[in-house]
């Protein structure tokens, strides 16, 4: 491989995009090759002067308010006899269906009930991610720190979110706000990682369907990760706490955060 | 500004769509250079986008097609009626050929030191020095998409994408050169 085909594939080798092979290849010639190393620093550089200090323009709270006043919601209910009540009875049968083939394995397997629940608390922690996203005013407390932040949530939940995990260069803390998971309220803390936003739920964990099956090991935890409409979504409880971690961040970047937040936690 | 089916099929693709408006407008604002045509510019995305509706695929990547609905827009509204800063395009040359300048600039190990104290202010001229074309392959990758997606996005090759970028970023260094001083 010569300096040409190192230069070439230097953005692929620094987003791990290559296979071990040509990886190996590129890490050798980098170790002897003065001018292609000040390239892939040169790139590196770049990317993280663009991640960390372009201006971001987003959008004005009036075109939001606009665009979301305007997006339609709900189709609305017309038609015949069959579309406005054979329709609402489907999922009725579905349920009725369900009951009928889940109960027996219910009663035979514990396991059952936390698999088919643990959807509804991924899906929960994807709804309320997107809730933040698209709200007008996402956060409520505006990050000078974890010490800012934390004591915010004082008297507004019955709870103590206890997250040690302060941010850092990779990322940032920028805030946070109350927000409801499933049944109870739950303390939000949001975080970036380059343009990503990324939200932490944390809430009272007793209750809940927590997944027991496909736990991996994260720090002192055991946690489950998954993808919901394209967004990774890592759960874990601690304690008495539960929580949700949820982002369009590239899975192994998630995992990592994941990983600071739960081994501080 | 809807079509008259609009709510069925915005009801189809979800409001998940809302929740790329922030990153649309960046994107936006980067390729009409100001505040007021990045607006209209995502605004008549979003109408576009829910009057295609039908044609989105649940579980395929709702940021991506809707980033392709933002640039074919933006072509067909603005384009046309623009100067493009960089003659000639980023597909005319060898992506891997290194410019002189590129090369005199890698040697020197003091400008990759001053590169970190390179503003804000002074990254976004740099890039809006650029063409169109390079700001968006810039700004397309650094959102996260895959070269897949951005070719996807682009409508050209995953190899036109890699070399389309590596040109972008060669361009965009060289301008920072200037400020790195």
């Amino acid at each position: 491989m010569d300096c040409q085909d190192v230069r070439s594939q230097l953005l692929d080798y620094q987003r791990g995009r290559l296979k071990p092979g040509p990886r190996g290849e590129i890490r050798a010639h980098l170790e002897g090759c003065a001018a292609c190393a000040r390239a892939e620093e040169a790139e590196q550089a770049l990317s993280e002067l663009l991640e960390r200090r372009l201006p971001q323009h987003p959008a004005s709270l009036a075109l939001k308010r606009r665009l979301a006043a305007q997006w339609p919601s709900r189709p609305p209910v017309r038609g015949s006899w069959w579309s406005r009540w054979g329709r609402s009875l489907v999922p009725a049968f579905a349920v009725a269906v369900v009951l009928l083939v889940a109960m027996p394995l219910y009663y035979d397997q514990g396991r059952v009930r936390q698999a088919t629940g643990t959807p509804s608390m991924v899906g929960e922690a994807v709804n309320d991610h997107l809730r933040l996203l698209t709200s007008q005013h996402p956060l409520e407390v505006e990050s000078g720190g974890i010490h800012q932040v934390k004591p915010w949530f004082t008297g507004r939940i019955d709870f103590a979110p206890v997250v040690s995990f302060a941010g850092d260069q990779e990322f940032p803390l920028q805030g946070g706000a109350i927000g409801y998971y499933l049944d109870r309220k739950a303390a939000v803390f949001v975080y970036k990682r380059r343009l990503h936003t990324i939200s932490l739920l944390v809430f009272r964990a007793e209750g809940l369907p927590w997944p027991s099956r496909g736990l991996e090991t994260m720090g002192s935890v055991r946690a489950y990760s998954t993808v919901a409409r394209g967004f990774n979504v890592v759960l874990w409880r601690a304690g008495e706490l539960g929580y949700a971690l949820v982002s369009d961040l590239d899975s192994r970047e998630l995992l990592a955060l994941a990983g600071k937040l739960s081994g501080a936690s | 500004m809807w079509s008259r089916e609009g709510p069925d099929l915005g009801a189809a693709l979800g409001r998940e769509a809302l929740a790329y408006i922030d990153t649309l407008h960046n994107t936006a604002r980067y390729l009409t250079g100001n505040d007021a045509d990045a607006e209209d510019l995502v605004q008549e995305t979003y109408a576009r986008a829910l009057g295609a509706a039908a044609q989105f695929t649940p579980g395929t990547n709702l940021k991506a097609w809707l980033f392709r609905i933002l640039r074919n827009t933006f072509i067909s509204l603005y384009r046309r009626q623009r100067r493009n800063p960089i003659v000639g395009g980023l597909d005319t040359v060898d992506p891997t050929a290194q410019g002189p300048a590129d090369e005199v600039w890698l040697r020197d190990d003091v400008e990759l030191d001053r590169l970190q104290n390179v503003v804000a202010e002074e990254i976004e001229k740099a890039m809006m020095s650029l063409s169109e074309e390079a700001r968006e392959v810039i700004l397309l990758d650094l959102e996260g998409l895959t070269e897949v997606e951005v070719a996807d996005v682009l409508g050209c090759a995953v190899g036109t994408v890699k070399s389309r970028l590596a040109r972008a970023r060669a361009a965009l260094r060289q301008q920072l050169k200037d400020y790195a001083r």
